[in-house]
């Protein structure tokens, strides 16, 4: 099944009103009002520094709002700490990718599946489970014979893989991926949209930012488009795409 | 002379129990504290204490030591870690002077400045520890265990998200880890160990006072880490054993002026130590790595 088109959106997971943000002077996120429905993949659209790593901080808790408010199955989540709206079932990943850096590929898998704060393991599948997890995730990324290479010494390619594995190893329902697939060779490329495929149809609920064109018609079912903070468009690839002024804006900026 | 060897060894081996429990938070957390000889101070006081005017048995002395060092180093960990590591250094400094003076000050609990004499040898299920030779071995098993525990917490879940934090505290909350609650549990545990070292310590010596507690002592535990290897096994062990060797092997080295030999000794440890960060910055045990992993934005 292709991820365009033809699926009937689920309910909201996440609802976002008249979001703010503002860095001094600056509205790097301007009265964003968007919803992401369950089974939808958004893609998030725009020039550099329209806003949208930002806006992921702001769902994440990553970065404190200055106004609005976010939804997360009907609760408000604006004033939970990170690592608690993380454990409601939001994953992301960061556009400089923040990998474990001096921990082994299997460990960065590991301790994903690890939230526990006490040295005893208080709930969640054995050890055994999750290093059957996490071999699984590491085959179907490509890094299984890298399992005990350092994070650092991975190669460009793998090491965005291992941020895309990092959150495939979670039961997060929503994933935000911020440019997961910049600088990706064809391969690679191919291998990531496979992927990104089969965990949608499994179930699991996408934003993604992304500058390819390419990428974004290929995935998409819906394109959000940021600019200056304020979302200008929020609909259907086709009239986002066909949309003359968001074109110029688009293709203006980045020449 | 073996007396002398003994001693030195039991020395060495309380040290680096006091050097592996500060690197648990170093090298694994990034948690740098100027307060371990706090920890160490407190477990001495409680085990000499409880010593003096309960029992001297080692099941009694080492739990209630550990169990005032973890309750103290709560009182540090929880404020300061709310906030930003860095913070984290300045608080532990400002419990390290805070400390020398209630060691110094409370006459009923330490002795004040004359500090507690008299502290009974540890009692084993009855058996006296008090010839260097057995304390030596005392203090060598109680090292293992130290080195047993920590080596097996790093490598458990938990040791993962310590080193996740260290690694990208943004992505490590990203994946559901309260920081907050992980650091300071990291620290109420490398707190309780390093009393371990300083009840044995207070039996050992059977006279404590505030001088062996105070920041050069915070200090001295913090370079052998970074010697030794910040984040490995074996390295806090060699800069414990490198920093005690080196004052007796110097004052062997007959050519030197013996009245200046303490000045000597701190020239080399600053020479020692910064042409070390200079050109093996993991430490004499650690790898010498020059690149390192891509920094927080
Ligand atoms: N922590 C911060 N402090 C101050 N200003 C910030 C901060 N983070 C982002 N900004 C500013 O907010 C605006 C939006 O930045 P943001 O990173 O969200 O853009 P973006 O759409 O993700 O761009 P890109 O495509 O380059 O990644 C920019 O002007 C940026 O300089
Ligand atoms: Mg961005």
């Amino acid at each position: 099944m292709t991820m365009n088109g033809a699926r009937n959106a689920g309910e909201t997971l996440l609802e976002i009103r008249h979001l703010e943000k503002r860095f001094g002077g600056v509205k790097a996120v301007a009265d964003v009002t968007m919803d992401l429905r369950a089974g939808i993949v958004t893609t998030l659209v725009g020039p550099n520094g329209a806003g949208k790593t930002t806006l992921f901080n702001l769902i994440t808790g990553h970065l404190p709002r200055s106004g609005g408010s976010v939804r997360w199955l009907g609760r408000d989540i604006g004033g939970l700490k990170p690592y608690q709206i993380a454990r409601l079932g939001i994953a992301r990943t960061f556009q400089d990718l923040r990998l474990f850096s001096e921990m082994t590929v299997e460990e960065n898998i590991l301790t994903v599946m690890e939230p526990n704060a006490l040295p005893f393991r208080l709930s969640g599948p054995p050890l055994k489970e999750r290093r059957a997890r996490a071999g699984h995730v590491l085959e179907r990324t490509g890094l299984a014979d890298k399992r005990a290479v350092r994070a650092m010494d991975l190669a460009y390619a793998e090491r965005k893989f291992l941020s895309l594995a990092r959150i495939m190893a979670t039961d997060a329902r929503l994933w935000l991926l911020d440019e997961p697939a910049s600088g990706l060779d064809p391969h690679s490329y191919e291998l990531f949209l496979a992927l990104l495929r089969e965990e949608v149809s499994a179930g699991v609920t996408v934003c993604i930012i992304e500058h390819n064109l390419d990428i974004v018609i290929g995935i998409s079912d819906r394109i959000a488009f940021l600019d200056h903070g304020r979302l200008l468009a929020d609909d259907d690839p086709k009239t986002v795409l066909e949309d003359p002024a968001l074109a110029a804006i688009y293709f203006g900026d980045r020449s | 002379m073996e007396a002398y060897l003994l001693n030195l060894g039991v020395l060495i081996s309380l040290y680096a129990i006091l050097a592996v429990t500060l690197n648990f938070i170093m090298g694994y957390a990034g948690i740098y504290s100027l307060a371990h000889a706090v920890f160490f101070g407190t477990g001495a006081y409680a085990g000499a204490s409880v010593a003096l005017n309960f029992s001297a048995s080692i099941f009694v002395m080492v739990p209630t030591a550990m169990l005032c060092a973890a309750a103290l180093s709560l009182l540090l960990a929880l404020p300061a870690l709310r906030v930003r590591g860095e913070y984290f250094v300045a608080a532990s400094l400002g419990l390290q002077v805070l400390a020398v003076t209630v060691f110094a000050e409370w006459k009923a609990v330490t002795g004040g400045i004359g500090g507690l004499i008299g502290i009974p040898p540890v009692d084993i299920a009855g058996f006296e520890i008090y010839s260097p030779g057995s304390f030596f071995i005392l203090s060598l098993v109680t090292l293992a265990a130290v080195v047993a525990i920590t080596r097996l917490l790093v490598r458990s879940s938990f040791g993962r998200s310590l080193k996740a934090i260290r690694d990208s505290e943004s992505a490590a909350l990203a994946f559901g880890k309260n920081i907050a609650l992980i650091k300071t549990t990291s620290v109420v545990i490398s707190a309780a160990l390093a009393a371990i070292a300083g009840s044995l310590y207070a039996a050992y010596m059977s006279f404590i006072n505030v001088e062996s507690f105070m920041l050069d002592t915070s200090v001295l535990i913090m370079a052998m880490v970074i010697i030794g290897g910040t984040g490995t096994q074996l390295g806090p062990i060699v800069g414990a054993a490198l920093l005690l060797i080196l004052p007796g092997a110097l004052s062997y080295l007959s050519f030197l002026p013996q009245t200046e030999i303490g000045s000597i000794q701190q020239i080399l440890y600053g020479l020692g130590m910064a042409v070390l960060m200079i050109f093996r910055p993991g430490g004499i045990v650690g790898r010498g790595r020059a690149e390192t992993g891509e920094g927080e934005a």
